[in-house]
């Protein structure tokens, strides 16, 4: 396994480097008509019926009416329509399609579209829950014997994934099946949401995986609800259809990370010793549910972090409000959670009058320790290590005691944070149901499939490699193309940090197999089923028992100075220790590292969207500010060697752990910095103004 | 059909911007972002279009007999950063204005003609009470920057008329420049303050101070400076907190997508604050 302690050139390098790649808006097809949405200009209405222009030849309006079966976007809760009936629930939701041969003229016709409403009261606030949850652990009745309580509240914003290619989708009719080539994260989510409205066979429908610019969650599922509404309108126009969004249209319509609203209490007894903590998590979730309940399981399950505590009281709820749907974006919900905990404990411990690392230390959980949901945390925990590592290569000891006694504006944080690998609980064995094929031919040429779309960040070239190795050929032996669901079995879709313990885990196993059986000069096939840890056992209705396979462990330090004339901020350091099990690729490994933790930085200090009266006031790039290479100074990671042994190669999840802890890190630098608490984030200028303006 | 005109020469574009109203296009970076309709179409333009940016004639940065600075029209950020000629403070102001990519296309007049209030360039010209030199068939104007932009994207030109130069006096001051935009780079001004002074014998000779992003156009106020010539150093350092007063009701920011009427107004007065304790 030596092999892998070395990195390699990514497969796509070349092709990209080049603009070489096709991505889905250079598929060229010169029949293909537009299709341009007509949207609710009302955030909460009943829709009496919908004004459209005369078309002119060859223009179609698409609606509800024309729904083939169902009217639902196959996403987890399938609560949102294809296209709204009766009733608007947000501003942006489509009521209808244009279609026609020219994008200008759709575009026009579809300005001319005007819904025929009756205004209802819409609600923008957090205050309709439509998914509750709760789970205990321990013995909550002793609450009620603390000698003190300690409560605060936390709230974090929305936040745009900001992918380089906003969303697209091309569809076509060929041999008699619907094919999709669009800009995605899961080829077969997007299948499902096809054969689901228009109620046809499974092999009715291709989805094949172009190049793909970025996804960050925004393209797990927005893309279903393109397709549903094109695949609607194929049947009836009978031509190639594209739907391509400019930047402004996706930052404005499209699903974007859940605000949250954290409240936690924490009962001491009368040696300050804590008996529980109580914690209520609240995330908005727009109109329709979508995936919501699965963010909020997610959140919650985080939701002590790295702490054990014996009594814990954990609740949240997925508000519905008249506002574009949340969705998912790296970390599905534990950012919002760890994020409020993590500058919690530091609070808890000014209140307590005790050393911050102190008291962090004294409840940082070990293996063997029982999680929140009454699981176990079985395997080896580095995160002491991890933490000493990042403190060295900070210099924090030092930096936290300086910084702390002179005003110099300048502060260090820290935080340490984990997350869960894969789908939650048994959902891999149970839902998801992974099955990888993998094929040789007559000279021992090697293909195998698998559905995860490689949107940049690198599992191409690193699955390429776990089989290749497995099978002690050399990598040109290996074939491994872009999804194609005519070719490929699902093995789940490219979510949830999973892609390469899960399906990587499964890649070598059916590897390893094929090895096994291999005879040279023969065609061979296998198709390898996950199967998942027997030890896994999870209730989702009761929030019981272990609740992921395995656990990612990360620390992170930023060092940030504020210029008192400007309260703007400049990130002066970062410094990061992560343990992912094994790395099978450093660098791929490190290329999330830097991107998770700039991401998380944009978050927590930068990228601010408000709604207003339901309606985005962040509308274009230049509104909407993420962080330039200007904003950012050069980061250093480590990592410790921590192998996992069901991941492949002892590997576990990277891609969402780099951007979990980078919020509370900055929080807990910028309160040292300005002598003040945060509680919300983007910390911007003008709210570090608010915050100076006020004693603590 | 709009047209489109490529003129070489400064005679032919006068006279077909005499002939006909029409778009003035420059490096284009404001009109291609204010007439986009969407990938893939035609931007939408409603009038014809003049291109200057075949004007040869137009081509220069020089300075003239009375030591003043002239920039043709055609002049982009990327040249006026590499020529010797132009003032550090001007440079220092280029170098934060939009992405290199950027500032291979834009020009300094078309900064003027956008008169957005977030106009960068234009605290400097309205700081060196620089000129436009307007043109047209019937002959040239001069007026200043400052009285040129009235409002937001609105200019005191006839529709004949083309800006064809800048002229910058000489200006030797002691300058303070901060642009605050929401992050390091590519970054629209929030606010923005430029000062620039000149002490001889310890007395003021000269004080000049310019805000962006404050108001519908920059914001300078002559009375106050002048009211401060002649001052001692020492008398102008104890009135700081009258002079930032003096100001308050010039600065009329407003609250929008990216930031607010209070931040923009602190931080307007803190730069003003920090400006003048330099003044030494
Ligand atoms: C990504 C991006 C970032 C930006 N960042 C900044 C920034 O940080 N700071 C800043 O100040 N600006 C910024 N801008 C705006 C723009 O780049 C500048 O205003 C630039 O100076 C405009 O020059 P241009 O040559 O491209 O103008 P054009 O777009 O060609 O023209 C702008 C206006 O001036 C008029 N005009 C042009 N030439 C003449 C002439 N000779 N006579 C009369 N009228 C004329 C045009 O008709 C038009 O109304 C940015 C733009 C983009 C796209």
């Amino acid at each position: 396994m030596k092999k892998f302690d070395t990195s390699v050139k990514k497969v796509d390098n070349e092709e990209k480097m080049a603009g070489l790649a096709i991505f889905t808006c250079d598929i060229r097809m010169d029949d293909a008509y537009f299709a341009v949405q007509v949207r609710s200009e009302k955030a909460h209405a009943k829709l009496k019926g919908i004004y459209v222009p005369k078309l002119p030849k060859d223009y179609y309006f698409i609606s509800a009416k024309d729904i083939v079966k169902e009217n639902v976007v196959n996403i987890i809760a399938s609560d949102w329509p294809v296209f709204a009936d009766k009733k608007v629930n947000y501003i942006g939701e489509a009521m209808g399609l244009i279609v026609g041969p020219d994008k200008g003229m759709c575009l026009y016709l579809a300005s001319l579209c005007k819904g025929e409403y009756e205004e209802l009261e819409p609600v923008f606030e957090m205050k309709n829950s439509y998914v509750h949850k709760e789970f205990t652990k321990g013995d909550v009745s002793k609450f009620k014997n603390a000698k003190k309580v300690f409560t605060e509240e936390f709230t974090t914003g929305y936040q745009e994934q900001v992918y380089l290619e906003p969303q697209a989708m091309l569809m076509y009719m060929e041999n008699n099946q619907i094919v999709v080539k669009a800009s995605m994260q899961c080829p077969f989510y997007i299948h499902k949401a096809i054969v689901r409205t228009l109620g046809c066979k499974e092999s009715d429908v291709r989805v094949i995986q172009p190049a793909v610019g970025g996804a960050f969650g925004g393209k797990e599922h927005y893309p279903s609800l393109m397709a549903a509404q094109l695949a609607t309108a194929i049947v009836k126009v009978k031509k190639p259809i594209k739907m391509f969004f400019d930047r402004k249209e996706d930052i404005t319509y499209t699903t974007k990370r859940h605000p949250s609203k954290t409240k936690i209490s924490a009962y001491m007894d009368a040696k300050n010793n804590i008996i529980g903590v109580k914690i209520h998590v609240g995330i908005d979730g727009g109109a329709y549910i979508g995936c919501s309940m699965v963010v909020l399981s997610r959140a919650l399950i985080a939701a002590t972090d790295v702490y054990t505590f014996e009594n814990v009281d954990i609740s949240g709820d997925a508000y519905c409000t008249n506002k574009v749907p949340s969705a998912a974006f790296r970390g599905f919900g534990s950012p919002q959670s760890i994020f409020a905990f993590e500058l919690f404990i530091n609070h808890l411990a000014d209140y307590l009058k005790v050393d911050r690392m102190q008291l962090r230390m004294k409840y940082l959980v070990k293996q063997g320790d029982v999680t929140s949901t009454s699981g176990l945390f079985r395997d080896p925990i580095v995160l002491k290590e991890l933490a000493d590592k990042a403190m060295e290569m900070s210099d924090y000891k030092h930096k936290v005691k300086l910084y702390a006694k002179d005003k110099s504006f300048r502060g260090i944080g820290l935080s340490m944070f984990l997350h869960g690998c894969g789908f939650t609980g048994s959902g891999e064995s149970d839902l998801i149901k992974a099955q990888l094929r993998i094929k040789k031919d007559k000279n021992g040429i090697v293909t195998f499939y698998t559905s995860q779309v490689d949107f940049g960040q690198g599992n191409r070239t690193t699955l390429k490699r776990i089989v290749s190795d497995t099978l002690e050929i050399p990598e040109d032996q290996v074939i491994y193309d872009a999804p194609d669901t005519n070719e490929t079995l699902s093995t789940g879709p490219t979510a949830a940090s999973r892609t390469i313990i899960i399906v990587g885990g499964l890649a070598a196993k059916a590897a390893a197999h094929l090895k096994q059986i291999w005879k040279d000069g023969e065609e061979q096939e296998i198709i390898e089923p996950y199967v998942g840890p027997s030890y896994i056992k999870w209730d989702e209705a009761k929030m019981q028992g272990d609740a992921y396979p395995g656990y990612a462990w990360g620390v992170n330090v930023v060092e940030v100075s504020v210029d008192p004339i400007t309260y703007e901020v400049k990130i002066e350091g970062c410094w990061s220790t992560y343990d992912v099990g094994h790395a099978i690729d450093e660098r791929i490994l490190m290329g999330q590292a830097d991107g998770g933790l700039a991401q998380a930085l944009g978050w927590a200090y930068l990228e601010k969207e408000v709604a207003e009266n339901g309606m985005f006031k962040q509308k274009t790039l230049a509104d909407y500010s993420i962080p330039t290479t200007m904003d950012l100074p050069n980061m250093e990671t480590e990592l410790i060697d921590n192998p996992f042994k069901y991941g492949a190669f002892g590997a576990k999840g990277a891609g969402e752990l780099t951007f979990v802890g980078g919020a509370p890190a900055f929080a807990l630098a910028l309160e040292q910095a300005i002598g003040r608490k945060v509680h919300d984030i983007p910390a911007t200028p003008e709210y570090i103004m608010e915050l100076l303006n006020h004693e603590n | 059909m709009i047209q489109h005109f490529v003129p070489t020469t400064l005679k032919e574009a006068l006279k077909i911007l005499d002939e006909r109203d029409c778009y003035i296009f420059a490096g284009g970076t404001d009109l291609m972002v204010q007439k986009h309709r969407g990938s893939g179409l035609l931007p939408n333009f409603d009038k014809d279009i003049l291109y200057v940016m075949n004007i040869k004639e137009l081509d220069y940065i020089k300075t003239d007999a009375e030591g003043n600075l002239r920039i043709g029209a055609m002049n982009r950020y990327c040249e006026l950063i590499n020529s010797s000629l132009v003032p550090d403070i001007f440079k220092t102001v280029f170098k934060e204005i939009a992405s290199p990519n950027i500032r291979n296309m834009a020009t300094l007049v078309g900064n003027i003609g956008n008169a957005s209030p977030a106009g960068d360039s234009l605290l400097p010209l309205n700081l060196f009470n620089a000129r436009v030199v307007l043109s047209s068939v019937n002959g040239n104007r001069e007026v200043l920057v400052e009285d040129f932009i009235q409002g937001v994207r609105k200019i005191d030109r006839q529709k004949n008329e083309l800006i064809t130069e800048v002229i910058v006096p000489k200006c030797d001051l002691n300058f303070y420049y901060r642009k605050i935009g929401s992050r390091k780079a590519e970054t629209i001004t929030k606010v923005s303050l430029m000062g620039g002074y000149k002490i001889e014998g310890g007395k003021i000779k000269d004080l000049r101070i310019v805000f962006g992003s404050i108001s519908t156009k920059v914001v300078r106020n002559h009375f106050i400076e002048e009211k401060y010539q002649g001052k001692s150093v020492n008398e102008l350092r104890a009135r700081i907190d009258d002079i930032i007063n003096e100001y308050d009701h010039e600065l009329k920011p407003i609250t929008d997508q990216r930031s607010t009427m209070e931040y923009r107004k602190k931080v307007a007065k803190n730069l003003l604050r920090d400006f003048l304790k330099q003044v030494k």
